[in-house]
């Protein structure tokens, strides 16, 4: 088999893979072969964080990738989440043995070709099923509920900023890898990244990296505003309107130091910059309003204190962080999952990358669930935000019909 | 010099302790969580900010009010409430909002540690506000918002004691370190 047929092969069978984009170098990784596959809970996240202080990648395929899910990592700041009853992970990751890249050329690094070769048949295709029928929870009625409470909890001065999230689900079956190559071809963003494994299934067309680090350096590039290519042709335009609507930028400013302040946490006294404040980047159908910040990891920090520091990423949560978390995690009843935790690599000390997981379809026991939110806005009603976050959903929910 | 800065969970607590790691000895201590030990070895105790009202950290407060004519204090917007509160003042809702605002404040004569009448562009953030009138014989309010006339600076006459409602922190303020540096190097 040369490469294109070993690739068609793979990607048809149920074989266990990851598909990574990669912004830096515009083209997809293939990770298969996992050699370890380490499911976490918060009983052996530090032993599993440990083990990385002293990992160090020496081959193109070797690393760790996988994410972290939202409740392990509210627990892992001593914050209590509510309890999910079915047996999803809490966090996964997988070690592989095969990288395949797909650029104007196949690349295929494996350890061994016969690993590599085995079991790829050819999977029967998903048949059609009519189970599309989506619902969505909270519903209107209790969603209004939560904003006018925290609406007042802004007035309070409990929480600056808050972002309440909306589930929406349905039951089709669906053909995981071909949806995000789909989904790739209409909205290419930054962080995608679609998983396949025997228990469950993951599209993400992310657009927010939460951090990179590289050597000592540590970059995040958080998104705050968002605004539709419906109403606004040029990133020109764009960066007008983004400067003249006092809402989100405002929002945006509390985004910038609240990254200042995690970052901060594990990083050189005096080390952090902002390198980039509000530029904008140009999507399938929006632009968003982006800030990046660097900072010089303190010597000797803990891969575990860089997690504590920095996840989930503040910008999706709201602000101050810590108090924000705990006033969504009392109202919210839907365990987010894998909504707003992180999915990145991890080759070295010197050398990981986590994004943000939003803008993701889990596909878990039969079941899709898409999740999005929007903040609770002093002068906009509850009913306004209630039809963003269906608009944000929309074109994943399009790939559930 | 030995700083403590007491953590309110705050997410923008540690712009304040790079701001202030140039200065001595940094400690950062969660607010439920502070040792006697720290407090008392320390020259200078800083309240960060965080969520909520003064009343929500009674701990907080009891070390104000215990350590207010021994050390020198600095608080910042939550800080600058408690402070506030410490001395009789009450903390109350404003109609307006400033989340992640520029604003110019300007200061007036009874700063001991501004210069008078200078103007000043901060970065804010606060849903409440120190209720005037504030009545104190030895707390004066000496910098205010120039639109809404909100009070932005705590000075005591009688003791080192500066609170901020805006923050030298964000990098909405422009040399946010000169105002720590002006607070820390005052001498009664």
């Amino acid at each position: 088999m040369n490469n294109s047929e070993i690739l068609s092969f793979l990607l048809k069978s149920d074989k266990e893979l990851i598909i990574y984009r990669n912004s830096e170098k515009n083209n997809f990784e293939i990770y298969t072969d996992f050699v370890e596959k380490i499911n976490l809970n918060t009983i052996n996240l530090d032993k599993f964080l440990n083990k990385l202080e002293r990992f160090k990648s020496k081959k193109p395929y070797d690393c760790y990738i996988g994410f972290f899910g939202y409740e392990l990592l509210c627990k892992n700041i001593n914050l209590k989440v509510n309890k999910d009853s079915s047996s999803f992970p809490e966090g996964v990751f997988f070690r592989p043995q095969t990288k395949i890249i797909l650029d104007k050329k196949i690349k295929v690094i494996t350890k061994s070709k016969t690993e590599l070769l085995k079991d790829l048949k050819v999977l029967k295709k998903t048949n059609n099923s009519n189970h599309n029928k989506v619902t969505v929870s909270p519903n209107v009625q209790v969603y209004e509920k939560i904003f006018n409470k925290f609406k007042k909890n802004i007035r309070a001065g409990e929480t600056y900023q808050i972002k309440i999230a909306q589930k929406y689900s349905n039951k089709k079956e669906l053909d995981i890898v071909n949806l995000f190559f789909d989904l790739m071809k209409k909205n290419l963003s930054p962080e995608s990244f679609c998983v396949r494994t025997k228990d469950f299934n993951i599209i993400s067309c992310s657009p927010e990296n939460l951090f990179k680090v590289r050597g000592k350096k540590i970059v995040t590039s958080p998104i705050a505003g968002t605004v539709s290519r419906d109403k606004i042709k040029s990133t020109k335009e764009a960066r007008r309107f983004f400067e003249n609507n006092q809402k989100e930028d405002k929002e945006h400013n509390m985004i910038v130091d609240l990254e200042r302040n995690d970052l901060s946490r594990i990083t050189k006294p005096n080390s952090v910059k902002i390198q980039n404040l509000k530029f904008v980047q140009k999507y399938q159908y929006i632009f968003h309003n982006v800030s990046e910040i660097s900072g010089t990891l303190l010597d000797n920090v803990r891969l575990s204190a860089i997690i504590k520091a920095m996840m989930p990423g503040g910008s999706v949560i709201g602000c101050p962080k810590i108090n924000t978390l705990k006033l969504l995690n009392k109202e919210e009843k839907e365990p987010r999952r894998i909504y707003t935790g992180s999915f990145g690599y991890f080759r070295s000390k010197e050398d990981m990358s986590f994004n943000i997981i939003i803008r993701s379809i889990l596909n878990f026991k039969k079941n899709n669930e898409v999740f999005a939110a929007s903040g609770v806005i002093l002068d906009s009603t509850a009913k306004n935000e209630y039809h963003e976050n269906y608009l944000k959903a929309k074109s994943l929910l399009d790939l559930l019909k | 010099m030995n700083l403590l800065l007491i953590d309110h969970e705050d997410s923008f607590t540690y712009n304040l302790a790079h701001l202030l790691s140039g200065f001595g000895n940094l400690e950062v201590t969660n607010f439920y969580d502070v040792k006697e030990n720290s407090v008392k070895k320390s020259d200078v105790i800083i309240f960060s900010p965080g969520p909520g009202k003064p009343l929500d950290y009674p701990i907080s407060l009891d070390i104000y009010n215990n350590y207010k004519s021994k050390k020198k204090i600095i608080g910042i917007c939550l800080g600058f409430q408690l402070i506030a509160n410490g001395e009789g003042g009450i903390i109350s809702k404003q109609e307006k909002i400033f989340h992640g605002y520029q604003t110019y404040i300007r200061t007036n004569s009874q700063s001991l540690r501004f210069p008078n009448n200078a103007l000043y562009q901060v970065g804010r953030y606060h849903s409440l506000k120190l209720k005037e009138p504030f009545n104190s014989s030895s707390m004066h309010i000496t910098m205010r918002c120039e639109e809404t006339n909100v009070a932005m600076c705590l000075e005591s006459h009688k003791y080192d004691i500066c609170g901020l409602q805006f923050h030298p922190d964000s990098f909405l303020t422009p040399n946010g370190k000169q105002f720590i540096r002006k607070i820390i190097q005052f001498k009664k």
